[in-house]
């Protein structure tokens, strides 16, 4: 891979603890299949934007893809690595930023699992990570990514109340979790600020430990997303309501998108 | 707002262009059918013409242009008559051919030769070009499509002189209103007819769908005899869809423009977040 300045990684500085992201997202499993999938049916390298932990890109690995992966947070890398060095894997993954990176080859298949494409906080920088990818996609080649469509329920709720996410039980230990979420939202930009906690809880509730992340990211409509498209260059998509292609007919679907290069 | 007219709404539909692809109304006794909400000029002139919170904004700006204007969407000539009396070289489109009817009489009466064509904005051509183009009153929201809303823009554009302006407004559904119970009747005017003195009523039965952005209008305008009862009812049906902020500078920089402003409202305040309106001037470069 080509040396790059290192890039700035103050954006994701309030993310999680790398240790605890597997944890923390242990029930949001239903898109690896789905993209193991699509990448195994890719006939050449693929490439996966913002592959974090691995959780999509080890999968992957393991059914036998040639995948390369980037992320801009350098302790998600750390801990792929050691999880694929646990597996026998040897990933290659570097860091870089989506709005501005290079690969020195072209993929039949770009991923952003994960709504990870949110992290784009404008239109200008969406458009830079959406021409990056076009300009790294073989002629033929799709982008395949999956958002949430903004709930009407959702961007609707009072700014500043926490909410329970979800109960859950620490994967590997069973011991009991609690995802806590709070959001402030900039509805004219689309924006919203997002405070979580995870919690360990012990056998009557309590909370044992406390362990406070922030993200932001910037919701996209439907409409809007193929205009985006459109504007990077993309000439042809298609969205599903979710990772069974079911259609996108409710704001509480998913929105999966796949974009083709011509 | 002053006048008889009471506008109790100001969201998406409301402006005079053509409905796209009505529903045909079912009759009602006692009244008559029509297919478009335009289709009786003389009541939209009832509920609608004493609308009047965006006339300084676009008079100021049909004054100050310096040479021609364009009306897209002039419906009965609201806005396109005064800027005719103040002395503007202003000329006018609409899809609706009574709509322009009603404004030629309206004009004759006022002794004005107004010039306005049968067009629709998304495909107009005009011999002509202007120093500003304005779509008043929503109409933007009257096309249904990405490819209509960007040919309506790429075409105000070529119809722009170098350095000239085109001025829009777009609503969007509040929060408030896309929480109402779907399909529930709301009175959004209340006037009275300035010569029977007679009330009108517009009541709009609205669904959303979302994620298409668009608002499915069933339209009720009653005239009331002089014992309050409804003695006509005519219904209409329109479909529009509405653009958020973000989603309209795309469509601007597909249709070639390359500066923008968008403001919250006819004063050029900030966008809020939940009042929906959207003003926007855009420049041709």
């Amino acid at each position: 891979m080509s040396p790059t300045p290192r890039p700035d990684e103050s954006s994701v500085r309030g993310y999680i603890e790398p240790e605890l992201y597997d944890v923390a997202n242990s029930t949001w499993a239903e898109d690896i299949p789905f993209y193991v999938a699509l990448a195994k049916a890719a006939r050449g390298p693929v490439l996966e934007v913002a592959c974090g932990t691995g959780r999509v890109l080890l999968p992957m690995l393991q059914a036998g893809v040639d995948a390369d992966g980037f992320d801009l947070h350098s302790g998600m890398l750390e801990v792929l690595r050691r999880k694929a060095a646990a597996l026998g894997l040897k990933p290659r993954v570097l860091q870089a930023d989506m709005r501005d990176f290079t690969m020195p080859r072209r993929y039949p298949l770009i991923v952003i699992p994960y709504r990870a494409f949110l992290h784009n906080l404008t239109t200008a920088d969406e458009l830079r990570t959406l021409r990056l990818c076009r300009e790294h996609l073989d002629s033929g080649g799709r982008l395949v990514l999956d958002l949430f469509y903004p709930s009407f329920a959702r961007l609707t709720e009072p700014d500043g109340r926490w909410r329970l996410e979800k109960e859950f039980t620490h994967p590997q230990s069973g011991a009991p979790l609690a995802l806590w979420s709070c959001a402030t939202r900039d509805r004219v930009n689309q924006t919203m600020h997002v405070q979580m906690e995870l919690r360990e809880l012990g056998p009557e509730d309590d909370v044992l430990a406390t362990h406070p992340h922030t993200f932001d990211l910037r919701w996209i409509y439907k409409a809007e997303m193929e205009l985006l498209l459109r504007t990077a260059g993309f000439s042809r998509w298609e969205v599903t309501g979710g990772f069974d292609g079911r259609p996108l007919l409710h704001d509480t679907d998913l929105m999966v998108w796949t974009a083709w290069k011509d | 707002m002053s006048g008889p007219a009471r506008r109790l709404g100001s969201e998406a539909g409301a402006g005079p262009a053509e409905a796209p692809a009505p529903r045909p109304a079912a009759a009602s006794p006692g009244g008559s059918a029509f297919p478009s909400p335009f289709a009786r000029p003389d009541l939209y002139d009832v509920l609608f013409a004493d609308v009047d919170s965006d006339l300084p904004f676009y008079l100021e700006l049909g004054r100050g242009a310096g040479g021609a204007v364009l009306d897209v969407g002039c419906g009965t000539g609201r806005l396109l008559l005064p800027l005719l009396q103040a002395g503007v070289d202003v000329e006018g489109l609409d899809l609706s051919a009574p709509m322009l009817e009603r404004l030629r009489e309206k004009a004759r009466a006022q002794g004005l030769e107004p010039r306005v064509h049968r067009a629709s904005m998304s495909s107009f051509s005009l011999p002509r070009t202007f120093r500003l183009v304005m779509i008043p009153f929503n109409a933007f929201v009257h096309n249904l499509t990405a490819e209509e809303q960007i040919a309506t823009l790429a075409g105000c554009r070529r119809h722009l002189e170098p350095g000239g302006l085109l001025a829009f407004d777009v609503s969007a559904p509040t929060p408030a209103r896309l929480a109402q119970p779907p399909g529930r009747r709301e009175l959004e005017v209340e006037s009275e007819h300035p010569v029977t003195g007679l009330p009108v009523r517009l009541w709009d039965a609205r669904r959303f769908d979302v994620v298409a952005q668009t608002q499915h209008s069933h339209i009720e305008i009653e005239e009331l005899d002089g014992a309050g009862v409804v003695a006509a009812t005519h219904r209409s049906a329109v479909v529009v869809r509405w653009v958020y902020p973000a989603e309209l500078e795309l469509l601007l920089r597909l249709a070639g423009f390359a500066r923008w402003q968008l403001w919250g409202d006819f004063a050029r305040g900030p966008l809020a977040a939940d009042a929906g309106l959207t003003v926007v001037e855009a420049w041709r470069d």
